[in-house]
């Protein structure tokens, strides 16, 4: 019974471990750029610029703000052939027009669309795989949460970054009971946690004091 | 792993499978060392991460129940010699008896009013200097331990898209130097279990089919949606 349990938790260990192998490079990778504030630019990142017409607004649109906003505006970024996830939309009054950025990692588009003539430009920059990996590793994110996970893939992205979590915390728990079956690496390996606690907590303590 | 009692394939030599077998040994202690060594690390990361992910849960709410002090104090105005806003707001904080990293947030307007922030995981310090009546006034805020993991998190000292705000406090330099530190152990694990599961030929094949459903899924979002959008 219990070598079957060793055996399972093991398994389950291995395959859980394989299946958040890419997420886990994900973050990690991409902590190196938001530590030291540094994107690798492989490329020059591709611009384009277009014009759309006849966009489908609804008439209350100005009354609008936060995510009913974001779901009006739906319709005319689908005409307009723009996807991805709608970041805070400014509303400039004077001018009529509202500026729409919207993200799919690695690419960033800015959607001006003027009130009056019903016309949107588009810029769509490129900004590469790094960008990606950097703005998958902060979404969601603690900012704007009503209006965040507007669409479907960011919300699938908040689902496997979720279970990325808890799968990781399963395999960490999991890892503590397969190393403490070694019995001959207990010692060393109780060494290295508590080394490992001793740092930790004592640069919490030295960092929140 | 195989165990050292597994035959040597033919043809392989013997120095060559002691080599393999040692390496294989190694590889596997590595794997749990690094592991037992970051765990605490590792939790902090794992359970702070998901908070911020859900900014609803009550418990990741840290802000709306922080404690607020107000304070003034004397200070002695920066001399000529002190030079540069930094400088200014080093001396300043030592009159405050205030430690961390330095934020800039607004623009001096100015010369004799100097407002910045100094966060702290746990604590926010809003100075506001007037240095022609040498006085300064401080609102600091304390956050709970939810506030602190979170803030622990993202604590770089840096922004991106914004070179005015460069680490200034020795020890946010430290806690980024262990992030880049957990980010690499982490990479050691991830390619160090991939090799002990290389060495399991009766697990490759779920194996392969885990590894291969998660990068799938990890690709689509990092490079696929920018194909089919």
């Amino acid at each position: 019974m219990r070598g079957r349990f060793y055996r399972l938790i093991r398994d389950l260990h291995l395959y859980f471990g394989l299946f958040i192998s890419p997420f886990v490079l994900l973050f990690a990778i991409s902590v190196f750029f938001l530590v030291h504030s540094w994107l690798p630019r492989l490329g020059s990142a591709v611009s384009t610029t277009r014009l759309v017409s006849a966009l489908p607004l609804p008439g209350d649109l100005q009354t609008l703000s936060g995510r009913p906003l974001i779901d009006a505006l739906k319709p005319a970024l689908e005409k307009a052939g723009v996807s991805g996830e709608v970041g805070f939309v400014q509303h400039l009054v004077k001018e009529e027009k509202l500026i729409v950025p919207v993200t799919i990692p690695g690419r960033e588009a800015t959607v001006t669309i003027s009130l009056t003539s019903r016309e949107a430009t588009i810029v769509t920059r490129e900004i590469g795989l790094a960008d990606a990996l950097v703005t998958l590793h902060k979404s969601p994110g603690p900012h704007g949460p009503d209006i965040r996970m507007n669409w479907f893939y960011m919300r699938a992205w908040r689902w496997m970054a979720d279970t990325t979590v808890y799968l990781f915390l399963f395999v960490s728990l999991s890892g503590i009971y397969l190393w403490y079956m070694l019995r001959a690496e207990r010692p060393f390996g109780l060494l290295l946690l508590f080394a490992g606690g001793l740092t930790f907590f004592g640069m919490a303590y030295a960092l929140c004091h | 792993m195989p165990s050292a009692t597994e035959p040597i394939p033919p043809g392989q030599s013997e120095s060559v499978a002691r080599l393999g077998s040692g390496f294989a040994r190694w590889n596997r202690k590595l794997h749990f060392y690094a592991g037992l060594f970051l765990l605490f690390f590792l939790w902090l990361f794992a359970l702070s991460g998901l908070l911020l992910n859900h900014s609803n849960w009550s418990s990741a709410e840290f802000w709306k129940h922080r404690k607020e002090t107000n304070y003034e104090r004397d200070i002695a105005a920066p001399g000529p010699e002190v030079k540069g806003d930094l400088a200014q707001a080093r001396q300043i904080m030592r009159a405050l008896g205030i430690e961390g990293e330095i934020l800039w947030t607004t623009t001096r307007t100015s010369p004799d009013l100097f407002e910045f922030q100094v966060r702290r995981p746990g604590h926010f310090f809003f100075i506001h200097a007037d240095l022609a009546r040498k006085r300064a006034a401080v609102r600091q805020a304390d956050v709970n331990l939810w506030g602190v993991m979170q803030a622990l998190h993202s604590f770089t000292g840096v922004q991106m898209a914004d070179p005015r705000n460069t680490r200034d406090w020795a020890l946010t330099s430290m806690w980024a130097f262990s992030m880049d530190a957990v980010a690499a152990g982490l990479g050691v694990m991830v390619f160090s279990s991939i090799y002990m599961w290389l060495q399991l030929p009766q697990k490759r094949l779920p194996g392969a089919v885990a590894l291969g459903l998660g990068s799938l899924i990890c690709g689509l979002f990092c490079l696929g949606l920018r194909w089919i959008f």
